[in-house]
């Protein structure tokens, strides 16, 4: 009878034990169980295709061609060799830094513009945040529309000022460079805008009082006071866009189909064009391997400087 | 005495010139800004007609809605619209669960250090081009191209640096001590999250949300590529228009309005939360 009691305790105890223990170790790998999904899944869908796609990068893997056979570094030099991939390189790093360049000197005018408040500011602020919610696909459409030939409106208001022209903007030299980075400019100086009205607004108004007081030209104020106080954000977002902006593509692919040519080809759009239009798929991953490591040397050198944790 | 009032009208000169510039550069800036748009929802309205004709029509006599069910039915938008709001809000749930359980971790135990946090933040600057060939290839013996499950999972962890990185720096900044009396009180470490830090942290969770859905519903490239016939996205119906422009600028113009309103309403949400949901968190704004 004792024994039996005993029997039916340890079985009542035993399953509560159980989760006891399941929990104490729960709360004790507490801190590993909390990221393991998402480390388990950028493993399987960025590390993984990355790992494999060395694999690929080094024997023949062609559509067009059966058999994965070894083929050593010949995929490398198809890329090194093609001078396609070169004149594409060139043209995304042209496009990426004079758009990024514009962006950041427009965006901080209208940061400079929209620091002091106003009647209507906190209006225009929702106006001009706009274009950073639109699909770039959406914003090289809209583009298209209001550049092309012969119906629409930027060619006729070019017309009506200064005479009519024989200009296509969207496929002549060097207009379809400039109109690429006006679709670009038009939706990214919000972000640089954003960032750097941060900054300014965090400025302590006392330093610009100091210098007033001590009759500083607004120049020098700019140059000595200013830019160094917003230089960290600077930093940041001159780092955000120009990692985003070489992998440009999506206008590219709507306003002007890497064309003429492939004279708007970028190294994104070459890559898409080898491997999935030509199918060359072990020549587009050896491509997008030394695409890669060109960025991961930016991203190395300037998010590593730039994101230093807060303190808590 | 003189020369000192001298000085200060000059000043109110100088800034009375600095607001006539303030105002110009603005003015001219949204008008920039806003004449494409003004050209979109214009050109989306306008009977056929009336966009083939130079000097172009500013404003449309007869406005029709015509375009817009022809960019919905006959380029099939409704069907690419449908598979956007699945995709995005499904991928925007699974990605904030992940990533606020990530932050959290991230901020209260600094789990793996700096390397682990890095590593996370540098998946949001790898270029899609390099990931997206093995991806296809792996999709194609899973049976995942062209379904939506593969975009939401492609989605997730593309977004996941994103809503990681924005909850890692709400944690940072939420005080511990509710955590740490709610583990006095006999509650778990998960009881504390979920008793005390989640509800704590709702807005960041929001706006990390907002953020994420942004991503997933504006995103192109990966849609380009991992989907065709069934599972397209909204994004991917604009490839429709492609050459034979001059006949489809009402459907184009129309589907970009379709495209543009969601995002920006939402957009305009979250505005408080913009400079860290673009930062990942790295300026607090």
């Amino acid at each position: 009878m004792a024994q039996q009691a005993a029997t039916e305790g340890r079985q009542v105890r035993r399953p509560r034990a159980r989760v006891r223990s399941w929990s104490a170790w729960s709360d004790r790998h507490f801190k590993w169980l909390l990221v393991t999904p998402a480390v388990i899944l950028i493993l399987a869908l960025t590390v993984y295709p990355l790992v494999y796609s060395v694999w690929v990068a080094f024997v023949n893997f062609d559509f067009q061609i059966p058999g994965h056979d070894f083929v050593g570094l010949r995929n490398f030099e198809h890329v090194v060799e093609d001078p396609i991939a070169v004149l594409s390189l060139l043209t995304t790093a042209l496009l990426s830094v004079s758009s990024v360049a514009l962006e950041f000197l427009l965006g901080l005018g209208l940061a400079m513009a929209m620091t002091k408040t106003f009647a209507g500011r906190g209006g225009i602020m929702l106006v001009l945040i706009i274009p950073l919610f639109v699909s770039p696909v959406v914003v090289g459409q809209i583009w298209s529309l209001i550049l092309q030939k012969p119906y629409g409106p930027f060619d006729y208001l070019v017309g009506a000022l200064f005479g009519p022209t024989e200009v296509s903007w969207l496929t002549g030299n060097p207009w379809k460079f400039i109109s690429l980075i006006a679709a670009d400019v038009w939706q990214w100086t919000p972000f640089m805008f954003v960032i750097l009205l941060a900054g300014l607004t965090s400025i302590s108004p006392e330093l610009y009082e100091a210098a007033e007081l001590d009759g500083v030209s607004r120049r020098q104020i700019f140059w000595n006071i200013t830019l160094p106080q917003i230089a960290p954000l600077i930093l940041i977002a001159v780092t955000f866009r120009l990692l985003d902006a070489v992998k440009l593509f999506d206008i590219i692919f709507i306003m002007t189909g890497g064309g003429p040519g492939t004279s708007t080809y970028t190294t994104s759009f070459y890559l898409y064009q080898t491997g999935f239009q030509n199918f060359h798929l072990g020549q587009a991953t050896a491509g997008s391997w030394l695409f890669l490591i060109l960025t991961a040397v930016l991203i190395m050198f300037l998010v590593r400087r730039m994101l230093r944790p807060e303190p808590a | 005495m003189a020369s000192r009032t001298r000085r200060r009208s000059r000043r109110k000169g100088a800034l009375a010139f600095d607001n006539l510039v303030r105002i110009l550069y603005l003015a001219l800036f949204l008008a920039f800004l806003l004449g494409p748009l003004y050209w979109t929802v214009i050109t989306s309205i306008k009977p056929v007609d009336d966009y083939m004709t130079i000097p172009p029509v500013w404003f449309p006599e007869h406005p029709t809605l015509v375009h817009y069910t022809a960019a919905m039915f006959t380029y099939r938008g409704l069907a690419g619209l449908t598979n956007s709001a699945v995709v995005a809000a499904a991928a925007t749930v699974l990605s904030v669960i992940l990533g606020t359980l990530m932050g959290y971790s991230f901020a209260r135990f600094n789990t793996g250090g700096q390397h682990l946090s890095f590593w996370v933040l540098s998946q949001r600057f790898l270029p899609p081009v390099a990931v997206v060939l093995p991806v296809f290839l792996l999709y194609r013996n899973l049976g995942l191209n062209d379904t939506r499950f593969g975009l939401i999972l492609i989605y997730t962890v593309a977004s996941l640096p994103l809503s990681a990185w924005m909850m890692f720096a709400y944690f940072r900044q939420m005080p511990a001590e509710l955590e740490e009396a709610a583990l006095v009180d006999g509650h778990s470490r998960w009881g504390a999250l979920w008793r005390v830090a989640l509800p704590l942290a709702l807005p960041g969770i929001i706006a990390a949300a907002v953020f994420a859905f942004i991503f997933c519903w504006t995103e192109f490239f990966f849609a380009l590529i991992l989907t065709s016939r069934s599972a397209f996205t909204l994004p991917t119906v604009f490839r429709g228009f492609l050459g034979f422009q001059a006949s489809s600028y009402g459907e184009a113009s129309a589907l970009a309005i379709v495209s543009l309103v969601p995002s920006i309403l939402l957009g305009m949400l979250v505005q408080r939360h913009l400079v860290r949901g673009l930062t990942l968190g790295a300026v607090r704004g």
